[in-house]
């Protein structure tokens, strides 16, 4: 493969995409060679946390396609696909990724041209960004975040929160859901970004003068991180406490 | 475990298909170079007998325990290969498929070194994947050889009688205290015209007479527990609790008539529905009320006024009650107020004809002007807008006859919650498929029929009951289900049993449930179809997804651009 | 054990249906398709109503799992000859036609399609695109192997040199096979009405005036443009009219019969016009609205309210063309005025009637047929029962119904035969 060439994976459903593919390829319909196809039985199994860790290992892009809405050889499946993809997508926005590089698309087994324009189309998006640039660091952070409860809950829930509202009966305008997203994943990023940070010792202040964070935002992480016995306390230099992750917690 | 990786690869050339593009010598020479490949050919149709063979004398010769075969689509060639990898002693999942025809050398013919490129990069990913496979084994459970059919109205005896005279004991559970449902309560039925009485005698006695259904009369369900194949179905019948063990269940539990309340005037005296006109003529006291003239609104409630749809049988059924009074009395008036006309198919069409000549007069209105009902001087007059004329036409009525949607039985809720099954917006019963599934719900072994399932004549009620019949006797008479291989499964030790794995599956076939570590998801691999998304939606990524396991997507991913040796290292 | 067989007469939904209830109870059966390929009907549209579900997607699979079963065998390109015998002991003889290519070689990579030299219109393309002389009818045809189209061939011996499977066979002949059944469940479908003969709407005689089929592929994306809704010049189509009823519910041919679909997908076709194109104007123009099934009135409420379709009660006497490709309908919205409606595409929802060669199969096994050539049933409120025992109907053609109904037809004709050859052979209480 040439230098310029970008690199995508493609992640595509049994039942619908991976179908229009074939049928590109059956009617002949041309397009750029740059993906890499993956079959999955639904777009609903596609995880965000692989889906970082495709970006992590390469990917100038990624590509989700599933089965139209309401078309789902399961149901639901894709509609559940969406949610998890549009976190995955604020999670690479963090990362200082351009969530352009995220695609899903709604491709069906008789849209065999179709297929090959969104190649096409997504192909030239990702050459318009060029390769992938990001700090390992970050990306990984991203990964962790995605591997979360918090955020896996918040994603799978968002619907019956938009529709059916929380436990007090509340229901969630479309505004209220973006700023509880955008709140919530900033705080799993951020606290990821620390967790990987006391991969050696480090005190509050040093934490937030290399990621560039307020050092109060920083303690109140390392207090969470504390109760959740992540990470603990190391050393006491020059009177300030430094802290260490517990575990090592790499990607997967 | 440890055992050894043994991996076979064989490219096929498709004739041109493949090799006029890409380079399949080179692709096979690569793939002979990747990480636990011992051995890669090539094959003119790998699929052929030929192709065939050489991959089963390959496992042979070089032990192979994984194959891996780069040709067309797995949509229409899987099934083959795996069969040959079984025919030759290998779990059949232990099989690979690349796609390097359509997905490759079909798209890209005019670049030929990309296409090889990108065919090499797919096999590395095959075999990255082929690494990880594990063998799988599709999983059978018995089947008790009978049915619960619950609801004994026309479709539900229908069903049960098919199921009984297919070789197997039904259940008939009726929380009435005779059988025939809603026509118990008609006159006479369209389009034979035939009394519904009659129509029923023989048709109860039919159920009552065979030896392989039981009726459960004035019984109703209080639980349901299992899933297809072992159903256990809790009933209060006439206050006894019982229990019967069943292999599946049948929802035929109707509908009622909507009760017009606070509209048009209604009363139930002057201003009735249709059901109480059918009683009326049942006790033949139209005529000595002296009524002279008669006005049916259509749509009373329906189509946007109480509820939002179609309810498909008032139309010929004021069709067919206009006619037959219009027939005992032809000096009577009667006059059918409607907006559209659901006289569709072949014998409505024509009974619409019949009952025009038979001199009922049909007036159109549309449906933002819908007819209004008013009291002047002690007599009941219908205002009803005319399309074409574009003003109101009074008519004045003895009888005011609205014909009213049918709408799900308040029951039902419970029923559905019991059963775990759904119901759609219009409150009724939410098969499986809209198009393809229309007597399923999508929750294996439990199916459904008639009204519970909308608004429907008695031939598609019968219909609906005989298909749902089908559907119940294929795991009877099968004697086993049998789930797919690929299903998930949930590591109890990761679990917290927080439940959104339950949430999102579609088929209830993973539930949380008590063990003694605490609340634990368990997966019913019989009802599992296989998507995934529990999988990647566990909070925990406690869930195992065979065959697209995390690991293994992972490296697929990972080695979609670089070697194994680089993503192991 | 061949006597405990079921024969399925016709491969669209409803047959497919019949075959894989019975087929999954264990009973083998064999599917009897005409053309090349099982699916039928439904495999021509684009979306299905009300949810606009994509028509071969949903099928293609079901076609599979069909051509796949272990206990059914479909043989494609046939057509019951015969039959003797009675219920529970039918012998069937059945007539091979040559597809003139090996069934158990061609592995459908279309090679020879691809040397044919010669071009046919595609009749499952409703004549819109040209086919080779190898072909088969469409990309998701099961089974995928391919044939000669032995008219047009002029056997030049292209594709035999080209065929690496070795698989063209010119020399092949037909074949009479025989089979054993205890039951019989016939499900044909339907042919749309050719609309030639109702002059007034100009069928044939202005381009742009086409059926409702044609327009199912025209919009398909898979379909002869791509999905394009272009008229016959090229040009896209900005104001497009659906015509309701075209030879139905009309007594001059005795086809008084509503065919009960018509209205819902047009409505479809409307809605799926918009979504390609939402400057388009689209009318419908109808006499009554069937709109009964189930979603079906909340449907014409989202054409209305959310894609603006609009619906026209009038019934139009003629259609005439006018300069640029103009067409002009005059209808009539009450019994004293005549409105005229100017648009560049007419869709007509013609009639559907009972399949070509519906009488001969009827006199073949000998059940009564009604006035308008459906299957008759012995008992109206015994929907899959023909005059004659141990012969089940199933689909559109006994009378109209939509796919669901279609399917849930072809289930029960299944639960019928299973009393045939099930019944009494089980007795297990439990
Ligand atoms: C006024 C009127 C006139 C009609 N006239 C005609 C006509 O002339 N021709 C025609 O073709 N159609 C006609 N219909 C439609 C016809 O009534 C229905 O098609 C038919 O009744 C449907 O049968 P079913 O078995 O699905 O439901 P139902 O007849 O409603 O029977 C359902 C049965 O289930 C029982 N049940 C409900 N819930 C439970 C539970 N939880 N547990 C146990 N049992 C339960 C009920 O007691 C009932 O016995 C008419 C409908 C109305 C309202
Ligand atoms: C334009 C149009 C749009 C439609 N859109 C919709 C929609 O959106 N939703 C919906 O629900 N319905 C729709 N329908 C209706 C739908 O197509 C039918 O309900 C359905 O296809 C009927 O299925 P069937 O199996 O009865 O018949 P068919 O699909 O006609 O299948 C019959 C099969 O039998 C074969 N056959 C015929 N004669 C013989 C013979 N002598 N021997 C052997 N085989 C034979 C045929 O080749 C065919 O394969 C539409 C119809 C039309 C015309
Ligand atoms: S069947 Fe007739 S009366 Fe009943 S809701 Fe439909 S249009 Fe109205
Ligand atoms: S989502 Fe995961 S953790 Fe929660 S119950 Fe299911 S398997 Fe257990
Ligand atoms: S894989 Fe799908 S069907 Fe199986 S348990 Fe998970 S969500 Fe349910
Ligand atoms: S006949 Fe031969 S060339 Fe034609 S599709 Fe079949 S295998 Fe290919």
């Amino acid at each position: 493969m040439k230098e310029e060439e970008v690199k995508i994976v493609g992640f595509l459903c049994n039942w619908c995409c991976y179908a229009g593919a074939d049928l590109a390829g059956v009617s002949r319909f041309q397009y750029p060679p740059n993906m890499r196809i993956i079959r999955v039985m639904c777009s609903g199994r596609v995880d965000p946390v692989i889906i970082l860790d495709t970006f992590l290992w390469g990917a100038d892009g990624v590509f989700i396609g599933g089965c139209h809405p309401g078309d789902c050889h399961y149901l639901q499946g894709n509609y559940y696909a969406e949610k998890k993809i549009d976190m995955a997508k604020r999670l690479l926005k963090k990362a200082g990724v351009e969530p352009g590089r995220l695609r899903l698309e709604w491709v069906s087994a008789s849209e065999g041209e179709r297929f090959a324009g969104v190649m096409k189309e997504f192909t030239e998006e990702i050459k318009e960004l060029g390769p992938i640039k990001f700090e390992k660091d970050e990306m990984e952070a991203a990964c962790i975040a995605a591997a979360d409860y918090s955020l896996r809950i918040l994603a799978t829930k968002e619907k019956e929160l938009l529709e059916e509202g929380n436990k007090y009966g509340e229901v969630f305008t479309r505004h209220e859901m973006d700023r509880l997203l955008d709140d919530m994943v900033r705080e799993e990023y951020e606290a990821k970004r620390i967790l990987l940070k006391l991969k050696r010792p480090m005190s509050v202040k040093e934490i937030a003068s290399e990621l560039n964070l307020k050092p109060n935002v920083v303690f109140r992480h390392i207090l969470d991180l504390k109760r959740y016995e992540l990470i603990e306390a190391h050393e006491i230099r020059d009177n300030t406490p430094t802290y260490i992750a517990k575990v090592e917690e790499g990607v997967e | 475990m440890t055992e050894e990786l043994r991996i076979g690869v064989f490219i096929c050339h498709c004739g041109i298909n493949i090799g006029g593009v890409v380079d399949v010598p080179a692709v096979v020479e690569y793939a002979s170079t990747l990480e636990n490949v011992v051995y890669a050919e090539r094959n003119l149709y790998t699929c052929s007998s030929e192709g065939l063979e050489a991959i089963k004398s390959a496992i042979h010769e070089h032990e192979l325990n994984r194959v891996v075969v780069a040709s067309c689509t797995p949509r229409t060639h899987e099934p083959l290969f795996r069969a040959t990898c079984k025919e030759a002693g290998l779990n059949p999942y232990l099989f690979e498929f690349v796609n390097i025809r359509d997905q490759c050398s079909w798209v890209h013919m005019h670049e030929p070194e990309f296409a090889t490129e990108k065919a090499k990069d797919l096999v590395r990913m095959g075999v990255a994947k082929a690494a990880r496979l594990e063998p799988l084994e599709e999983l059978t459970s018995d089947v008790i050889p009978s049915a619960v059919v619950i609801g004994a109205g026309i479709s539900g005896m229908t069903a049960a009688l098919s199921i009984a005279k297919n070789g197997f004991y039904v259940h008939l559970i009726e929380k009435g205290s005779e059988m025939g449902g809603l026509l118990r309560r008609l006159y006479k039925l369209y389009p034979t015209e035939e009394l519904a009485k009659e129509f029923l005698e023989q048709r109860i006695k039919a159920v009552e007479e065979h030896e392989r259904v039981e009726l459960h009369l004035s019984s109703s369900i209080k639980d349901v527990e299992g899933y297809v194949g072992k159903f256990k179905v809790i009933l209060d019948e006439n206050g006894v609790e019982k229990s019967i063990d069943v292999g599946d269940i049948i929802v035929a539990t109707g509908a009622k008539e909507l009760e017009p309340e606070g509209l048009y005037e209604y009363d139930g005296e002057k201003v009735i529905t249709q059901l109480q006109l059918e009683e009326k003529l049942r006790r033949e006291d139209l005529n000595r009320n002296g009524i002279e003239n008669v006005v049916m609104i259509q749509c009373a409630g329906a189509r946007g006024e109480v509820v939002k749809y179609c309810s498909k049988i008032c139309c010929m059924n004021a069709i067919k009650n206009a006619k037959l009074i219009k027939e005992a009395n032809p000096d009577i008036n009667v006059f059918i107020a409607h907006n559209e006309l659901q006289a569709y198919g072949e014998e409505y069409e024509l009974y619409y004809r019949d009952a025009k000549k038979a001199g009922v007069r049909f007036l159109r209105f549309p449906l933002e002007k819908r007819p209004k009902v008013r009291k002047s001087d002690g007599k009941l007059v219908v205002d009803v807008f005319h399309e074409r004329l574009l003003m109101d036409i009074p008519l004045e009525a003895d009888l005011v006859v609205l014909s009213t949607p049918l709408v799900q039985n308040p029951d039902a809720e419970k029923l559905s919650k019991m059963l775990k099954v759904p119901l759609g917006q219009d409150r009724f019963f939410f098969e499986a498929h809209v198009k393809l599934r229309p007597v399923d719900f999508a929750t294996d072994g439990i199916f459904l029929c008639g009204t519970a399932q909308g608004p429907k004549d008695i031939e598609e009620s019968i219909s609906q009951g005989y298909a749902a019949a089908s559907r119940a006797t294929i795991p009877l008479a099968k004697g086993y289900v049998s789930s797919e291989a690929i299903i998930s499964s949930v590591d109890e030790a990761i679990c917290v049993g927080c439940g959104i794995c339950e949430s999102v599956c579609p088929y209830g076939a993973v539930e949380v449930v008590e063990t003694e570590e605490g609340r634990r998801a368990k997966v019913t691999g019989v009802k599992c179809k296989g998507c995934g998304t529990c999988g990647s939606s566990c909070i925990k990524r406690a869930i195992k997804m065979q065959h697209y396991t995390d690991d293994q997507l992972i490296a697929q991913e990972r080695t979609a651009f670089v070697t194994e040796r680089e993503v192991v290292s | 054990m061949e006597d405990k067989a079921v024969l399925v007469i016709g491969g669209g939904v409803a047959g497919m249906q019949a075959a894989f209830d019975l087929a999954e109870a264990g009973i083998r059966v064999c599917l009897v398709e005409r053309t090349l390929s099982v699916g039928g009907r439904m495999a021509q549209l684009d979306k299905t109503f009300p949810t606009n579900d994509c028509a071969i997607c949903i099928l293609a699979p079901k076609m599979m799992d069909c051509y796949r079963h272990e206990n059914i065998e479909v043989l494609t390109l046939s057509e019951v000859t015969a039959i003797e015998g009675e219920i529970g002991s039918f012998k069937v003889k059945i007539l091979r036609k040559s597809r003139f290519v090996d069934e158990d070689k061609c592995n459908g990579c279309g090679d020879c399609a691809r040397v044919c030299p010669m071009g046919i219109l595609n009749k499952f393309d409703m004549d819109l695109r040209v086919r080779s002389g190898a072909y088969i009818p469409f990309m998701q045809a099961v089974p995928l192997i391919y044939a000669l189209d032995r008219d047009k061939c002029m056997r030049c011996g292209l594709c035999e040199v080209i065929c690496g499977k070795d698989a063209i066979r010119y020399n092949q002949k037909p074949e009479i096979v025989e089979r054993n059944v205890s039951a019989i469940i016939v499900a044909i479908g339907f042919d749309p009405l050719d609309p030639s003969g109702l002059t007034e709407y100009g069928y044939g005689k202005y381009d742009d005036v086409i059926t409702a089929l044609e327009f199912e592929r025209l919009i398909c994306a898979a379909g002869p443009t791509g999905g394009h809704v272009i008229r016959r010049d090229g040009k896209e189509v900005k104001r497009i009219a659906w015509i309701q009823c075209v030879g139905a519910r009309d007594t001059r041919d005795n086809r008084p019969y509503c065919c009960s679909v018509c209205c819902m997908h047009a409505t479809k076709e409307a809605i799926l016009t918009k979504e390609h194109n939402p400057e388009a104007e689209t009318f419908i123009l109808y006499t009554d609205l069937r709109c009964f099934g189930k979603g079906f009135q909340e449907y014409v409420n989202r054409a209305e309210d959310d894609y603006g379709v609009k619906y026209i009660r009038g019934k139009p006497g003629e259609i005439k063309g006018k300069e640029n490709k103009i067409l002009e309908i005059f209808y009539s919205p009450s019994s004293d005025k005549v409105e005229k409606l100017e648009v560049d595409m007419v869709v007509l929802s013609t009639a559907l009637i009972p399949s070509e060669g519906v009488e001969a199969l009827a006199e073949i096994l000998g059940t009564e047929l009604d006035e308008y050539k459906f299957f008759k049933l012995k008992d109206p409120y015994n929907p899959t029962g023909t005059t004659r025992a141990g012969i089940f109907v199933a689909g559109y053609c006994q009378a109209p119904r939509d796919i669901p109904e279609c399917i849930a037809h072809g289930s029960a004709a299944a639960s019928r035969a299973m009393e045939v050859v099930l019944g009494g052979s089980y007795d297990r209480r439990a």
